[in-house]
């Protein structure tokens, strides 16, 4: 019999204030998260939240789940390993645009098609805010409001969610921080989905990009009854994606990968392996 | 589930939130040092919570129901008197804050005064009825220290040096 916890939100939050910019939509993620986790009857010592470097990646500081602040880019194969060595854990992996997939591109590929069972959220707010505003990988070519890219970047940006349904994700879903209930049902979903769940979450950069204040009117719901099952379909479906969709998106059926736990050799017999 | 006892759980969640945004958004301005828009969000999570235990003394007697997040059944992304948090600036000023707050009570009283026509649930009306009653009388207090604070500079969001996360 399963024993309600009955934990609230705030069960779940540090006593350690924010120090994002007033207006970051962080804030409201992080409200989402905990409304999440609250959600899902595991007690705070049953789950690990682990990130990467940048504004997002202070995450794990403003909660009391476990928490691991990691390196730039390595935040996935951090948390992976935690997930292989201790699978009773709900393993959350949180971080930017940037981290996840410039610094971390090359982990965010392989844990897609791993299919590791975790939950991977990126606030994309399409720019480094941390550094004081530079362009992400996710940036559009003509944003020209940094020193850096004065003309803009004219490169074509990077695709969160077909990225992660080519490489081979199990759950795919698009949230808007200014929804934060309706992000707090996606990561309940993406946790509760067996194998790799990826969620983009559309969070403004008020400091850096103001413009972004408008996503609120921008974002609209999937028009989809139930989530695409299929690669085939996900990827019709995302052919006339605008950026804007939010809901979920692709919910497949792969195996979740875990290697075989039980111990098929003592370190002595290694060790004798290794000596012949 | 009667329509009461989730109206009124949707009236607990409106203030609750509300109140838990301000708080968040007063957290946010005591970083960024912006004291007096810090005092003005707390003094709004005060009124909201103020306004909660209102609620829940009318709720006493009835068993509310416990929902999930995304089950209340708003007209907005978010609780009608939740302030949306990309709307606000670490360098805004009591102006800002004085129209937020009222944009926010302006939703809270749009909120009861729809469930007011449309409810099915006689009671749920009169209720709706009330509610909106006192936001109406919240809206008028804003309008009213609205008309106290001074417009800021076109360039009040103007910073040469702007924030970095610093640990």
């Amino acid at each position: 019999m399963t024993v309600q916890l009955d934990l609230s939100a705030q069960d779940f939050k540090s006593d350690v204030k924010p120090i994002w910019c007033p207006g970051c939509g962080d804030y409201a993620v992080l409200s989402a998260l905990t409304r999440a986790l609250a959600e899902l009857n595991r007690r705070p010592e049953e789950i690990a939240l682990i990130s990467g470097i940048g504004c997002s990646s202070r995450i794990p500081a403003y909660t009391n789940v476990y928490g691991f602040h990691g390196v730039h880019g390595r935040a996935l194969p951090i948390a992976a390993g935690v997930k292989l060595a201790r699978p009773d854990l709900t393993v959350i992996v949180a971080g930017g645009d940037g981290d996840g997939l410039s610094i971390g591109g090359n982990h965010f590929l392989h844990a897609c098609r791993r299919n590791v069972d975790m939950t991977y959220l990126v606030m994309d707010n399409e720019v480094y805010g941390m550094t004081k505003g530079q362009a992400s990988p996710t940036t559009s070519p003509d944003w020209c409001n940094s020193k850096l890219t004065p003309e803009g970047t004219g490169i074509a940006p990077v695709e969160p969610v077909r990225l992660a349904l080519a490489a081979g994700a199990n759950f795919i879903a698009r949230g808007f921080a200014g929804n934060s209930a309706e992000v707090a049902r996606l990561i309940v979903e993406g946790v509760n989905h067996p194998g790799f769940s990826f969620i983009q979450i559309l969070s403004p950069c008020v400091t850096y990009r103001p413009e972004e204040r408008d996503w609120r009117q921008m974002v609209h719901p999937t028009d989809q009854q139930t989530p695409s099952q299929t690669v085939a379909e996900a990827m019709r479906h995302l052919a006339d994606d605008d950026g804007f969709t939010t809901g979920i998106l692709f919910a497949g059926s792969r195996r979740p990968f875990m290697p075989d736990r039980a111990t098929k050799a003592s370190i002595a017999d290694i060790e004798r392996k290794f000596a012949s | 589930m009667s329509e009461v006892a989730l109206f009124l759980a949707h009236a607990v969640a409106l203030e609750a939130e509300a109140a838990e945004r301000y708080d968040e958004l007063a957290d946010a301005m005591e970083v960024h040092n912006n004291r007096h828009v810090a005092a003005m969000f707390r003094k709004q999570a005060h009124y909201s919570r103020l306004h909660l235990a209102e609620v829940m003394e009318t709720a006493k007697d009835i068993a509310l129901p416990k929902l999930k997040p995304w089950d209340y059944q708003w007209r907005t992304p978010e609780g009608p008197e939740s302030a949306p948090v990309e709307r606000t600036h670490y360098l805004m000023t009591p102006y800002h804050c004085v129209h937020m707050a009222l944009q926010n009570e302006r939703r809270g009283h749009q909120y009861y005064a729809d469930m007011a026509r449309t409810a099915t649930d006689p009671e749920v009306r009169r209720l709706a009825d009330e509610f909106a009653a006192e936001e109406a009388g919240h809206v008028a207090l804003l309008e009213q220290m609205a008309l106290s604070v001074k417009e800021p500079e076109p360039d009040w969001d103007q910073d040469l040096d702007p924030p970095v996360v610093s640990d």
